[in-house]
């Protein structure tokens, strides 16, 4: 079986895994490496529920090669926590009644982590069109961008970003 | 069903591999087509060639010709270069509206372009600004006016062992200003139901000049429109110019009935946007100062 | 303010969050067992037609396979709501493009995907029926040629592709038109929309060595998948064991076998655990989308616009299988008729066959249908009889003690403060503000729907209370909202409730997480278990005090007797030493609604149970040239009774006017002779971060006296205004008025052409 090996750094954590050259990273995230938190669905990178932060940009896992991944650093909703404490992005989703069903929410919090590093202090404007990749059916996205602006507003503060 | 993955470190490995492995072999850039097409058709190419290693073609690059980007330039990229402000805006209007973030931060405008989609959001203001494709391929290197690269819905002059590597375009002279506009259901995630791009110059009569006019997703490919383009070349844009000019632009559209839209809406559409793409424009002529036209 | 509660009214965060945004949620789709294949269905190409031959031998020999499963190993029989018209696979005719015919059992969903390309199926086209106005043609094929035969609830009336024929009828309608003024008569038609939950339809079966069929999905309703999953295998329900997963929403989507019917087909005849997963494609082929409806609405009223009379027609396509679009076509009738006082009414309706995707229970079934249809209908009216659109409303709304149209005495009617607070928050006053700008305002009023609801609630020996349910939490919180119902009530914090739900076989029955009434009964069965507990309280403590358990005092957190207390967790203790612990068994049935049977003929729904009342409005922007809407500000006023967990409740109303808005304005499943024109995400197009407004919500309490504190159903009635306000505020603007679903720009550009055509 020609499958490509690949050294991917996920969470930090690095890697060896055999996969065919034609599958997904998001195939590689759920089905190898067993880390659920990243979503399926439309898998045509319409819905985002699969997003991830590759080399600090968030990216749809369902169209992107695994191979293509080869030697760099991934993110999923699981490396965001730092030990039992919840990213300000979780709590501020938590604390804001963001979540609902909860399905696009790992995908819409790495879509808003990369959105926030590279933009600090966005505006409500701005946050609805960093995420209108990633679709919510439950929320109407309104404590979603709340969610967003509070944790740009925590993150500053924490001296965290610029 | 196996599939090789290959790797090239150039572009000259790239062009050998993609000959070796002949028409069974898939450049992948940024991914966001090829990963689709190959789970819902099914069939897998014999070959997956990584155009992602050849880090030069990811590159905006800027002389006195013009700008040059490379293929593998991502849309993210377009939408926040600081370059494409002023005159050049459009660029950015044009790249920012292609799927979410999660696509525009991979998929490529050399991607965009190899796909030739007839609603690619890209191509119009492209162009506009008059833009060459370069080709490479094992038999050489050629430039081709990306008008006549794109043939067809799906249909481009690229050879299977050809690689994009850049766009070109020359900047246009004098002051000048450009607007895109798009029309779909929703506000984002849109395949274009009609896309518009315009470029106006501003003579020093005040009138406009070197007018440029081009849409996508109004037939099988985008085009210019010359009729209109001709028309408005040194008048101001009355209300009435304006209004003839958009009918000159549905006139040359050739739009088919889909889901998305009727032929007639999208013809009317074209008409609009037409107009308003070049209102904009001039207005951000009149708007900017002399020097804050063009990047 | 001060608030007689401590718990009831707070806006806590939901008791499952943690687990949501850290990833570690286990969702249906998440979800693996030791053993597991893969399956993958094998859809129909055709609309309509007779399966001749199916092939699977070169499947069969491809690897990772191990089964092909058709018709033909699992019992020959149909199931379903109220006409059992439904087979898992189709066994001889398929009615439907995407209807499932086999499926394929393989180590790997990728092999699996391979082994469906290569079952070789041959199909005998027939013709098919792709509108009602076709089905109900004498002599028009028939999509089930063999309905005689199958059972079906009696109330219903069937004739060929008509699956029920039901009316409403009060007073004398024919004297009442010739006695009004004026008469309106119009058509609405309404749109296939989808769920459009996240998470497709998951589900993983396997049977144990005692034959008994174990289910792991994320449906809505595992007691109501255990029955109808027995039907099917020729079970006893309690042989079938389903457990939920977190359910990544639902939405009356998930009300129904989702694919945990294929899960169990194929496990029975691979040996092993299969897990079945739609993919988005299957998910716009063959879910179970909203019905769409033709209504005609004929109405009579005097020139100062009191309405006399009502009459409608409407056809109610469910698609393939009749499933809730029975229910949806009598619900239909009281959504038309209201939330107005109407003397004379002659509603009829039928549900009918077509040969497209099977329909559903889309959150508020019928209502975003009918009063699009009633409230667009309410503007047109005021506009030709020069009255402004929200008087015409006050002067016709029910009020308190008011009878409804199935004649059910209302209370707690709280529409005319609704109506009046949206026009006041909306701006009513200045209501075309600009040339292309104009606001809408629409009404109605929405049912808790009944069930029997049971809870255990357990206390733990340190104190902590479990709730366990038989009820899902889809993702609206309001399984929170019934565990702060329960810490109200026994006097606990709410992070000291743990809620533990659907298993079948260790929770209490549940009629499930449908019809806006979670929090409503699974709150009121909290209240029931916390009567029982404390009476177990005050025994308890009263062989500890040596006292009479009627001389306990129940205090917040524990009990007293004079001066001597114990605390809830000093009480578990004793209990879980000396007897087994302390858990209650808290039960809860609505009333009956009582209503005149003598106006209903043959409806299966018949009353609006506890109902709630609602009015939204919105300010918006149309864009003559372009057909484009901006929404400049969306107001939502609704009745919730009490506010258990005003945050979620305002989620509720920001998710359902969403899902609302793009209900009127882009969403359809576009059909070409029973062929989705656009099965994915790329051109089902629901509302982005950007489409969607900032919401206003304004929460009324008017208590009900059947829900817990006061509460009345709160989660669907969001979705049901949009269309209509979305429809009166576009003709307010623009003075165009689109009477089909969706709105989208392309329609309201040629309805303005149209409207200046004929004005020229």
């Amino acid at each position: 079986m020609t499958e490509v090996q690949l050294d991917l750094t996920v969470n930090g954590r690095r890697h060896r895994v055999s996969v065919p050259a034609h599958h997904s990273l998001l195939d590689v995230l759920r089905d190898e490496l067993e880390l659920t938190g990243t979503k399926t669905n439309c898998l045509e990178a319409e819905c985002g529920v699969c997003t991830v932060v590759v080399d600090g940009k968030s990216v749809a896992s369902c169209t992107m090669l695994a191979a293509q991944c080869q030697g760099r650093e991934v993110v999923t909703i699981e490396g965001l926590q730092d030990g039992g404490d919840l990213h300000p992005l979780q709590e501020a989703f938590v604390e804001h009644g963001a979540v609902q069903c909860g399905y696009c929410i790992p995908g819409m919090i790495m879509t808003a982590k990369a959105f926030l590093d590279e933009n600090p202090r966005p505006t409500r404007e701005a946050v609805r069109e960093a995420i209108a990749g990633t679709l919510c059916r439950c929320t109407g996205y309104q404590k979603i961008v709340d969610a967003i602006m509070a944790a740009s507003q925590r993150l500053v503060q924490q001296g965290e970003r610029p | 069903m196996k599939v090789e993955f290959l790797e090239p470190q150039s572009l000259q490995d790239a062009v050998a591999m993609a000959k070796a492995k002949g028409v069974g072999a898939r450049f992948v850039a940024g991914g966001t087509d090829l990963v689709i097409q190959m789970r819902k058709t099914g069939v897998l190419p014999e070959a997956i060639i990584n155009l992602q290693r050849l880090r030069a073609l990811g590159e905006i690059k800027h002389d006195a010709d013009g700008f040059s980007l490379g293929a593998l330039v991502t849309h993210r990229q377009i939408e926040s270069e600081d370059r494409f402000l002023g005159g050049l805006q459009a660029l950015r209007e044009s790249a920012c509206v292609i799927g979410g973030h999660q696509v525009r931060n991979v998929a490529t405008l050399g991607g965009n372009l190899c796909n030739a989609s007839p609603a690619a959001d890209m191509v119009p203001i492209l162009l506009c600004f008059n833009a060459d494709v370069t080709l490479v391929g094992s038999s050489g290197s050629r430039n081709i006016p990306l008008a006549a690269f794109i043939e067809g819905p799906r249909k481009t002059q690229r050879a299977h062992d050809e690689v994009m590597t850049d766009i070109r375009f020359p900047k246009p002279a004098g002051k000048f200003a450009s607007a895109f506009l798009k029309g779909g259901r929703r506000r984002a995630m849109e395949i274009s139901i009609v896309a518009m791009a315009g470029v106006v110059s501003m003579s020093a009569g005040g009138t406009m000049t070197d007018v440029r006019l081009a849409m996508g997703a109004a037939g099988p490919k985008a085009i210019r429109l010359a009729q209109a383009e001709k028309f408005l070349e040194g008048k101001v844009p009355s209300k009435a110019v304006l209004e003839e000019a958009g009918k000159l632009a549905a006139a040359a559209a050739s739009p088919i009935d889909d889901v998305r839209a009727s032929a007639s809406f999208r013809r009317h559409l074209v008409g609009v946007y037409a107009r308003r793409v070049i209102e904009l424009g001039w207005n951000r002529i009149s708007e900017a100062g002399n020097d804050r036209s063009a990047a | 303010m001060n608030s007689p509660f401590r718990v009831i009214g707070k806006s806590f965060a939901r008791l499952d969050a943690r687990g949501k945004v850290s990833g570690k949620a286990v969702y249906g789709t998440d979800f693996a067992m030791q053993g597991m294949l893969h399956g993958k269905l094998i859809q129909s190409p055709i609309a309509s037609g007779e399966i001749l031959s199916i092939d699977i031998e070169r499947a069969m020999a491809m690897p990772g396979v191990y089964a092909v499963v058709t018709a033909k190993d699992i019992p020959a029989q149909r199931y379903g709501s109220f006409v059992k018209d439904m087979e898992v696979f189709a066994s001889q005719r398929v009615n439907f493009v995407g209807q499932p015919v086999a499926a394929v059992v393989a180590r790997t969903v990728e092999e699996a995907e391979e082994a469906v390309r290569a079952v070789d199926i041959k199909y005998k086209e027939l013709p098919g029926v792709f509108t009602t106005e076709e089905a109900i043609q004498a002599g028009a094929p028939l999509v089930h040629p063999a309905w005689q035969e199958y059972k079906a609830v009696p109330t219903v009336k069937r004739d060929g592709n008509v699956t029920n024929y039901a009316r409403l009828v009060l007073g004398d309608v024919e004297k009442a038109l010739k006695e009004s003024d004026r008469v309106f008569t119009h058509r609405f038609v309404t749109n296939v929309v989808h769920p459009g939950y996240t998470e497709p339809r998951a589900a993983i079966a396997h049977w144990d060595d005692s034959n008994q069929l174990v289910v792991w999905s994320n449906t809505q309703l595992p007691f109501e998948a255990q029955a109808t999953l027995a039907e099917i295998f020729k079970l006893t329900p309690s042989q079938v064991r389903v457990n939920l997963t977190v359910i990544g929403g639902g939405f009356g989507g998930k009300l129904r076998l989702g694919v945990e019917h294929y899960a169990a087909a194929a496990a029975l005849k691979a040996g092993r655990p299969v897990k079945f997963v739609s993919s988005c494609e299957e998910e716009m082929t063959s879910a179970l989308p909203r019905q769409p409806l033709t209504i005609e609405l004929t109405t009579g009223v005097t020139n100062d616009g009191k309405i006399l009379a009502k009459e409608a027609s409407i056809l109610v396509d469910t698609g393939a299988t009749s499933g809730s679009g029975v229910g949806v076509a009598s619900s239909v009738m009281l959504m038309l008729a209201g939330p107005y006082k109407i003397p004379n009414l002659r509603l009829e309706s039928r549900s009918v066959y077509t040969n497209k995707t099977p329909t559903g229970s889309f959150r508020a079934p019928a209502g975003p249908q009918g009063n699009f249809a009633v409230e667009s209908q309410m503007d047109i009216i005021a506009d030709a009889l020069n009255i402004d659109p929200l008087e015409l409303r006050l002067r016709n709304i029910v009020r308190e003690g008011d009878l409804a149209p199935n004649g059910q005495k209302l209370e707690s009617v709280s529409l005319e403060t609704c109506l009046l607070k949206a026009a006041d928050a909306i701006g009513w006053k200045d209501r075309k503000p600009a040339r292309g700008r104009g606001k809408g305002i629409a009404c109605a009023w929405w049912t808790t729907t009944s069930g029997s609801s049971g809870v255990y609630v357990k206390l733990g020996p340190d104190g902590r209370v479990f709730l366990n349910t038989g009820c899902a939490e889809i993702g609206t919180a309001a399984l929170t909202g019934a565990a702060q119902v329960l810490a109200e009530a026994l006097g606990v914090e709410l992070a000291d409730i743990q809620i533990v739900s659907g298993d079948t076989a260790s929770t209490p029955f549940d009629f499930g997480a449908q019809g806006s009434r979670t929090a409503f009964a699974v709150g009121n069965a909290c209240l029931d278990a916390v009567t029982k507990l404390q009476q177990r309280m005050k025994e308890i403590a009263a062989k500890q005090f040596s006292a009479k358990p009627e001389d306990i005092e129940i205090t917040t957190g524990g009990v007293k007797h004079g001066d001597k207390t114990l605390s809830l967790r000093e009480i578990a203790a004793v209990a879980q030493a000396s007897q087994g612990g302390l858990i209650a068994h808290g039960t809860f049935i609505a009333p009956p609604t009582l209503h005149d049977k003598e106006r209903t003929e043959n409806m299966v729904i018949t009353a609006i149970n506890s109902p709630s009342f609602h009015a939204h409005a919105v300010d918006l922007s149309v864009d003559e040239e372009t057909g484009e809407i901006k929404i400049h500000d969306y107001v939502v006023v609704q009745d919730v009774g009490r506010a258990i967990n005003p945050k979620y409740i305002e989620g509720q109303i920001e998710g359902g006017v969403v899902q609302g808005i793009g209900q009127a304005l882009s969403e359809e499943i576009v059909y070409e002779n029973g062929i989705v024109r656009n099965p994915g995400l790329t051109d089902y197009k629901m509302p982005t971060a950007m489409d969607a407004p900032n919401i206003r919500s304004f929460l009324i309490e008017s208590p009900s006296k059947v829900g817990p504190y006061g509460a009345k159903g709160v989660g669907e009635p969001p979705v049901i205004h949009p269309p209509a306000t979305i429809a009166n505020a576009i003709a307010a603007a623009v003075s165009a008025r689109v009477q089909t679903l969706p709105i989208t720009a392309e329609k309201i550009v040629r309805t303005l052409a149209e409207v200046s055509t004929k004005a020229t």
